[in-house]
């Protein structure tokens, strides 16, 4: 077809070379294949990252008792593959008749952070990045109950500092988590205990909990967690301290695989100072049914309405 | 069925060719696409380590980008309310266009969102039906249904409406206009969702105010409108070539190619009821006199039939051949339709007696049906026949000024709107000294030291402000003022809404930890990814829409002209 003058020249160039264009057409899609596979070379380090049985394993609460024991058998490999020790996993359920409850001691906290290791060396929490749940502040005593002023970093050569005092934050497993209100995948909820869990199988990574909370108790895996063989311990819950995944949140569910086999949480266990009190709610003899009966308690930003079952306290 | 899918085939067939413009272009936006690619391969890897994001600052430019997209995405109905709930015609030609860009910028969207995820292998979880999927309690399951929606809505919006016009058949009103309607109310809710996703955070004071929801809706249909205009300017730009490529100069024609007159009979117009069912149900005594006023007029290719900027008052109907309707502006030509057997040309002006806005020429030995304006009009009392006619008046490529105009009346008000709410906030933040303000004060005039986003929030302000002086006054009648301010609001807006509401909300913690946030280098390269494959999309599917809009990509060349498309 020869090629008409009165239309556009775009048009009078395309017209009468298919053929050709063809060709040029084909040539255009195969750099632009390679640029792709080219692009996405940085995938082949990648390892083995998920298998199919943990890509289709189902929610948590969907999982049968017979469902259960396999994936809790697929992650003790999974957890033996990549750190070398055969741990023991198990999913750990809530008692009846049990509320958990915490109350923690501001006037004899002295910051002395052994939570926060003793938390870390539980948990099986990634040494690198370091990811802890306790933040202890250390506040001044100038009149003022203001955490902008607190430090979260602070390192002197012994604590207490004179003029401070300190305030460990962590999760407050709330009544009205709204952590728990804005996961978009149901992946974290509340135990009939009271404990807030996250299904470290389930989670998307979307990160809606994290800005959520108020109390910044959530933690993000930004990478896959690293953990070396000998700090792990193999006392490992489903809901709680098994080794978490890349790109997915966790955070402090009061050391489920200790408490719902009525242990005291790490934190609680290790305090020198005794400031950390945990227990039922529902039995009146509790340590901590005496607390928030007779003690003055603080509870932090009532005025969102979440209700938490963590409670600060003072002795005078 | 069959049909809808050659038509797929043929739209993908033209978005393959183009001039080397075209091609520049598109391989420019491919390979900045495959760098995205390859920065997200990195981070898929690696995990979100790679961004600069952090347990205080968990959400970066990705969900800052994602923010600001949903806007421009909303944006699309300031296009469509004023052409079909106030019928305003200049805008009605350029519903499409928005609606276009609304499918890109949905794209961009749902692609930001994604590599913002963690754990993007699971999406599925998210899937209703298949996965454990939180609504109504989740606003972010609220968002995936709204924004999938709104991008379903615009997909068949925009395929059915293009679809007809290749066919060259009257859309069915049920069949679009509810979905319009939809779409409309859709919008609004895309972007109120987005708003409350960081309204219903009551642990974040910087969010969790019930003015953002409006100054969300405010900043879109200001950044919205003011994309759209520079889009369409593109548009009108890149369908142009220049005058002196377009054939022999108009005068000389004339001569050569001559347009010969002759009375006509019914034999002619039997052949326009054959093309033209909707004449029909005209009488027999209507067709006579219809036809005594009317002439045929046999023209060789090139033949001219009416001349830009005249002032006459004849309508044509096309009987047989082909006829394009090209306009110049300055020394630039586009073509605005192309039309066959039954259709229509030159009745705007017969109508609205205007100076004709463009020439039109035979494109191939025609014959046309020449009727004076009395004539047409005594036709278009038939409601089949006026139906049929106002529609296509409506199908050309015509980006007129004035349509760019009103736009700019739209961002105008949007923007006073906007800068309006922006100090009622600041008012409330900042004559109190409440403690909640502090990532305001931090937003504003840095904290203990820390003010990496004080520059962002200043360059904003004085982006949006200038912006919105130059927009009122007449200044910016002149497209080249208005093109400047148009690019100042965009990204006054793109700061307003990324780094200037998404960052402060987490800074400081809310235990009151300082963490600033520094989009890392792959991040950065992902967000430039996703922007420049959105701007492939946009371009691609412009390229599809441009030729069937002109009717150059219809039915009627299916066989004849496998890949002719017009210039890109």
């Amino acid at each position: 077809m020869p090629p008409d003058p009165n239309l556009p020249p775009s048009d009078r160039a395309s017209a009468g070379m298919t053929r050709r264009s063809f060709l040029r057409g084909a040539a255009a899609l195969s750099v632009g294949a390679a640029a792709i596979a080219a692009g996405l070379a940085p995938l082949r380090q990648l390892g083995k990252f998920t298998s199919v049985n943990e890509f289709l394993q189902k929610y948590y609460k969907e999982l049968t008792p017979e469902e259960m024991k396999v994936v809790l058998a697929r992650i003790e490999d999974e957890v033996q593959r990549q750190y070398g020790i055969r741990p023991h996993v198990r999913d750990y359920k809530p008692m009846n008749g049990v509320e958990f409850v915490y109350a923690l001691n501001l006037t004899r906290c002295v910051g002395c952070r052994k939570c926060v290791h003793a938390c870390v060396a539980e948990n099986n929490q990634s040494r690198n990045p370091e990811i802890q749940y306790i933040r202890v502040l250390q506040m001044p005593n100038d009149g003022t109950f203001d955490m902008d002023k607190g430090d979260t970093n602070y390192a002197p050569k012994s604590v207490p500092q004179p003029g401070f005092f300190y305030m460990p934050v962590q999760c407050h497993h709330c009544k009205n988590p709204p952590c728990v209100k804005v996961c978009p995948v149901k992946a974290t909820w509340q135990e009939p205990d009271g404990i807030t869990v996250v299904d470290y199988n389930w989670c998307i990574g979307c990160r809606y909990c994290e800005a959520a909370c108020p109390y910044f108790a959530r933690r993000f895996n930004f990478t896959a967690p690293s953990i070396p063989t000998e700090l792990i311990n193999p006392n490992m819950s489903y809901l709680g301290n098994r080794p978490r995944y890349k790109g997915v949140m966790e955070k402090c569910h009061f050391c489920i695989q200790r408490t719902r086999v009525g242990r005291y949480p790490a934190c609680v266990e290790v305090c020198p100072t005794g400031s950390r009190k945990f227990g039922n709610i529902l039995d009146p003899n509790s340590e901590v049914s005496y607390i928030l009966k007779n003690k003055r308690v603080l509870i932090l930003k009532e005025e969102l309405g979440t209700l938490p079952r963590f409670f600060y306290y003072f002795d005078i | 069925m069959k049909n809808y899918l050659r038509f797929l085939r043929r739209c993908l067939g033209v978005s393959l060719v183009g001039d080397w413009r075209y091609y520049a272009w598109i391989g420019a936006l491919g390979a900045l696409s495959v760098i995205g690619l390859n920065a997200y391969a990195k981070q898929f890897v690696a995990g979100l380590i790679t961004t600069g994001m952090s347990d205080q600052v968990s959400w970066g430019v990705y969900i800052a980008n994602f923010t600001f997209l949903v806007g421009i995405a909303a944006a699309a109905v300031m296009l469509v309310i004023p052409a079909y709930i106030y019928k305003n015609e200049d805008l009605h030609d350029l519903v499409i266009f928005g609606e276009l860009l609304a499918v890109a910028a949905i794209v961009m969207c749902l692609a930001f969102v994604t590599v913002d995820l963690g754990r993007p292998d699971r999406f599925w979880h998210l899937i209703p039906g298949i996965g454990v999927f939180h609504f109504p309690g989740s606003m972010l399951s609220w968002d995936v249904l709204v924004l999938n929606g709104y991008l379903l809505l615009n997909v068949y919006i925009c395929g059915y409406l293009l679809y007809c016009r290749y066919q060259n058949r009257k859309p069915a009103k049920v069949l679009y206009l509810p979905v319009v309607f939809t779409a409309i109310v859709w919008a609004i809710s895309i972007h109120t969702v987005t708003a409350f996703l960081y309204v219903g955070l009551g642990g974040r004071p910087f969010w969790n105010s019930s003015i953002v929801g409006p100054r969300f809706l405010a900043s879109a249909f200001t950044a919205g409108p003011a994309f759209v205009i520079l889009a369409l300017q593109v548009i009108r730009r890149a369908t142009a070539y220049p005058a002196s490529e377009d054939g022999p100069p108009e005068g000389g024609a004339a001569g050569s190619r001559r347009v010969v007159q002759r009375t006509a009979h019914v034999a002619d117009l039997d052949r326009l009821v054959q093309c033209l069912p909707e004449l029909a149900g005209v009488s027999i005594e209507e067709r006579r006199v219809f036809l005594a006023s009317a002439v045929v007029m046999v023209v060789p290719t090139g033949g001219i039939l009416l001349h830009q900027g005249e002032t006459d008052n004849d309508a044509f109907f096309v009987l047989q051949g082909r006829i394009v309707v090209k306009r110049r502006e300055g020394a630039q030509v586009r073509i605005t339709r192309d039309v066959g057997p039954g259709e229509q040309f030159g009745e705007v002006s017969a109508l609205t007696g205007a100076p004709r806005a463009a020439t039109a020429s035979a494109e191939e030995p025609s014959e046309v049906l020449c009727v004076p304006a009395q004539a047409l009009r005594r036709l278009m009392r038939h409601p089949r026949v006026n139906e049929i006619v106002t529609w296509r008046m409506t199908e050309r490529l015509m980006i007129a000024d004035h349509s760019l105009l009103i736009l700019r009346g739209i961002v105008q008000v949007a923007m006073i709107i906007n800068v309006f709410l922006l100090a009622n906030e600041i008012f409330t933040e900042f004559y109190n000294t409440n403690r909640e303000a502090i990532s305001w004060r931090y937003l504003v005039l840095g904290l203990h030291g820390f003010h990496a986003l004080v520059p962002w929030f200043w360059t904003s302000v004085a982006l949006n402000l200038s912006a919105m002086v130059l927009f009122m006054l007449p200044l910016t009648r002149n497209l080249k003022w208005l093109n400047l301010a148009c690019v100042m609001c965009i990204f006054g807006i793109w700061i307003e809404k990324g780094m200037g509401l998404v960052i402060p909300g987490f800074i400081p913690t809310p235990i009151g930890e300082m963490v600033e946030y520094v989009p890392s280098r792959n991040e950065t390269l992902i967000c430039i990814g996703i922007w420049a494959f959105g701007l492939l999309c946009f371009t691609i599917l412009l390229r599809m829409a441009v030729p069937i809009l002109q009717g150059r990509l219809s039915r009627w060349n299916e066989r004849t002209a496998p890949a002719r498309p017009s210039s890109p």
